[in-house]
């Protein structure tokens, strides 16, 4: 079974390369997604040793909700920036200096 | 259990009276609901109830930190009449927001199972993606939100994969389970507990983490930057402190280096970066990014002392930020901008406010006299009774830091002039509330003791 | 066996289409190849006997997400091949993170001992009945809170997302 949770570690690495290197926010949301359906994964992977009962199910459902509630808002706010700048690229998007 | 429930309830109810238009009642009905959340929580003392198969567990820590957290709220809406709706005019939805996001900071310092943390951030941090974007026609609140919610959202990746690995190292997600599965040793548990780690460092703006900071504080309004301060600080650090004391603290030996680590970096970066700003509102951020690295001094700590340090420290930290940011907002909004050079003169103009933000200042600061001074005392010493010696000399030289920047804008406020200032009015919601941070950072500073024994 | 290379398979599969999610500079192709990464994950949560999940995983993500990111995409009219790319040094970086990252968990995750741990063998543990029986007695609480989350996420989408009157 260590073999599902290598996929899960690809796809989290795979996830932080993308809101690394990509300049789309819609595609950096993508990337945070890998990350998350990576740790779902690992957590249904560990469900199935679960001594007990099966909680790493249940958690992986918790964590899907969160994730859909999470793109909702997330596209709302994307698509309120675009109407200001024009553009989604998160180091356009940058009135203020450090 | 039951002020949850209150908060909970409250913030439909909040949603209810804005959908009929009773828009007056929205602030009474929402203090009321607090004043009764917040006594609920007081009667849970003591007793130490564990609820739904031990999710969450009302011990005296979550009790403190809730009635905390619920009791920073009402400073805050004291501060909120005829704000909001100056921005829109869905008023209702904003105070419903805030109420759902205090909702979740209450669950994250009384969980005591990992579900319970994740939900309680999550409902917590969804609730501020959108309010830091509540000015919708204000590019720079826009950015705000979108910043805030591209690294909230790559942090709960990271705080969900080490949630998993500990899982998956341990076999349970209950706190207790977690604690005596003696896994510690594993290299699954350990990468968890940094997974963890570095969500959680993210979500209170430790550095490395804390790149998002300045610039999402500055583009919310005041207001919300404020909760942001306050409220959000208050119960990340409790929940992590609550996480790595219940679960991880045996395994104490092996993350303690990292984040003392941590710590430095935080202090460095928040402090000498503050030196530069020539605007408040910044200046209160990269104090907040500096504040946190001294609040990991007491994580370090592990044990009960820490704790109680950690609640003095946030209590004064609360307080003062409450003060700080409340003139900020009214100075701008007089005069036009937050610039340093906007605070000549106050103490002319102003004499009430210039003394409390002097105060407030010197509370953040820690100088004796004020809350602040207890806050950094008790987490200094519970750090040299661990034996970080080193440590403490760092965060003393950082405090000498912090002071000359905290000590420009007193300067401004009492040495330079503004020939052209007008005296700023104040509504009788920050009057009250500005007098009773003023009483409350005084009172905590001469009698400690009042605080420092409740855990 | 028949579920081995049927695992390979959807990990190979899984994995790939990640890539091209990367790979791709159109954003359209990117979400498509994000859906079928997706239904690769759908099929290893059968093969792990999650069988609820992977209907919830395929309804949720595949369905409703993905449809969303595509609207959006559509909306912005961000199908246009000109995707602005970060400079090498950043990629390079992101590289460079993400193999770091991959090497240390995959360190982790070998350690794992499979042998101790006694698997369940029960075929029937994802099937609704019986996470239904765990989501509403152990984890009640957890569940009414989340109505509370989805609660705020449908008010603040709906508060950011629409028309200002």
């Amino acid at each position: 079974m260590s073999h599902f949770l290598i996929v899960g570690a690809a796809l989290f690495s795979i996830g932080l390369y993308t809101v690394f290197s990509r300049k789309n926010a819609i595609l950096v949301l993508i990337g945070i997604e890998f990350m998350l359906n990576a740790a779902i994964l690992n957590l249904v992977a560990f469900g199935r040793y679960d001594r007990i009962d099966n909680e790493g199910q249940v958690f992986a459902i918790f964590a899907i909700v969160l994730a859909a509630a999470t793109v909702a808002v997330a596209l709302a706010i994307i698509i309120n920036v675009y109407k200001q700048y024009k553009t989604i690229d998160p180091d356009k998007i940058k009135d203020m200096k450090y | 259990m039951t002020s949850l429930i209150i908060v909970s309830v409250l913030a439909v109810a909040v949603l209810y009276l804005g959908l009929f238009k009773y828009k007056t009642a929205l602030l009474p009905v929402s203090v009321t609901g607090l004043l009764a959340a917040a006594a609920m929580a007081a009667m849970d003392w003591d007793l130490e109830k564990m609820y739904f198969s031990e999710m969450m567990l009302f011990d005296n820590y979550a009790v403190a930190f809730s009635i905390l957290l619920i009791l920073t709220t009402l400073l805050i809406f004291g501060l909120s009449r005829n704000y909001f709706e100056k921005i829109s005019n869905n008023v209702a939805e904003y105070y419903a927001l805030m109420l759902f996001a205090l909702a979740g900071g209450v669950v994250m310092v009384s969980f005591h199972n990992l579900a319970m943390l994740f939900i309680g951030i999550e409902i917590l941090s969804i609730s501020l993606y959108v309010l830091a974007g509540i000015r919708r026609k204000d590019p720079a609140s826009n950015e705000a939100s979108l910043k805030y919610f591209l690294m909230g959202a790559f942090a709960t990746g990271f705080l969900l994969f080490g949630t998993a690995l500990i899982y998956g190292a341990t076999g349970s997600f209950n706190l207790a389970a977690i604690a005596s599965s003696g896994a510690f040793e594993s290299a699954l548990f350990r990468a968890g507990v940094l997974l963890m780690m570095v969500g959680l460092s993210f979500k209170v703006s430790v550095a490395p983490f804390h790149t998002w900071t300045p610039d999402v504080y500055e583009g919310s309004p005041g207001l919300i930057a404020m909760f942001m301060a306050t409220v959000v600080k208050t119960a990340g650090f409790a929940a992590f402190l609550r996480l790595f004391l219940m679960a991880f603290a045996e395994a104490s030996a092996f993350w303690a280096i990292t984040v003392a680590i941590l710590c430095i970096l935080t202090l460095f970066a928040g402090n000498i970066t503050a030196v530069f700003q020539d605007r408040f509102k910044r200046l209160l951020a990269w104090s907040s990014v500096s504040h946190a690295g001294y609040l990991l001094l007491a994580i370090l700590a592990v044990g009960f002392s820490a704790s109680s340090a950690v609640l003095v420290y946030t209590i004064a930290y609360s307080l003062a930020s409450v003060a700080a940011f409340g003139i900020m907002i009214l100075v701008s909004r007089a005069r036009g901008n937050d610039h340093l050079d906007s605070f000549n003169g106050l103490a002319r103009t102003n004499p009430f406010l210039a003394f409390t933000l002097t105060l407030a200042v010197c509370s953040l600061a820690g100088i004796p006299l004020t809350a602040g001074f207890f806050g950094k005392f008790y987490v200094f010493k519970v750090a040299l009774a661990q034996g970080y010696t080193w440590l403490v000399v760092l965060a003393v030289i950082n405090a000498m830091i912090g002071i000359y920047y905290y000590f420009k804008v007193i300067i401004a406020m009492y040495m330079k002039e503004n020939a052209n200032a007008v005296a700023i009015q104040l509504n009788p919601g920050f009057r009250l509330v500005l007098s009773i941070v003023v009483f409350l950072i005084f009172l905590f500073g001469i009698f400690p003791g009042l605080i420092a024994n409740i855990l | 066996m028949l579920t081995q290379s049927l695992f390979y398979f959807l990990s190979f599969l899984a994995i790939f289409s990640a890539l091209a999610v990367i790979i791709a500079k159109n954003p359209v192709h990117s979400v498509l190849y994000l859906i079928l990464t997706f239904f690769a994950i759908t099929g290893h949560y059968i093969l792990l006997n999650a069988q609820f999940l992977a209907i919830v995983n395929m309804i949720v993500y595949a369905g409703a997400i993905m449809v969303l990111f595509l609207f959006v995409l559509m909306l912005l009219n961000l199908n246009a091949e000109t995707e602005p790319q970060k400079p090498a040094y950043i990629k390079i970086a992101g590289v460079v993170s993400g193999g770091l990252l991959l090497l240390v968990l995959v360190g982790a995750l070998k350690t794992v001992d499979v042998s101790g741990a006694g698997g369940t063998t029960a075929t029937d543990m994802g099937l609704v009945e019986n996470l239904g029986m765990v989501l509403f007695n152990e984890f009640l609480l957890p569940f009414e809170l989340a109505s509370v989350l989805l609660l705020t996420a449908m008010v603040g989408a709906v508060l950011i997302g629409r028309r200002e009157a």
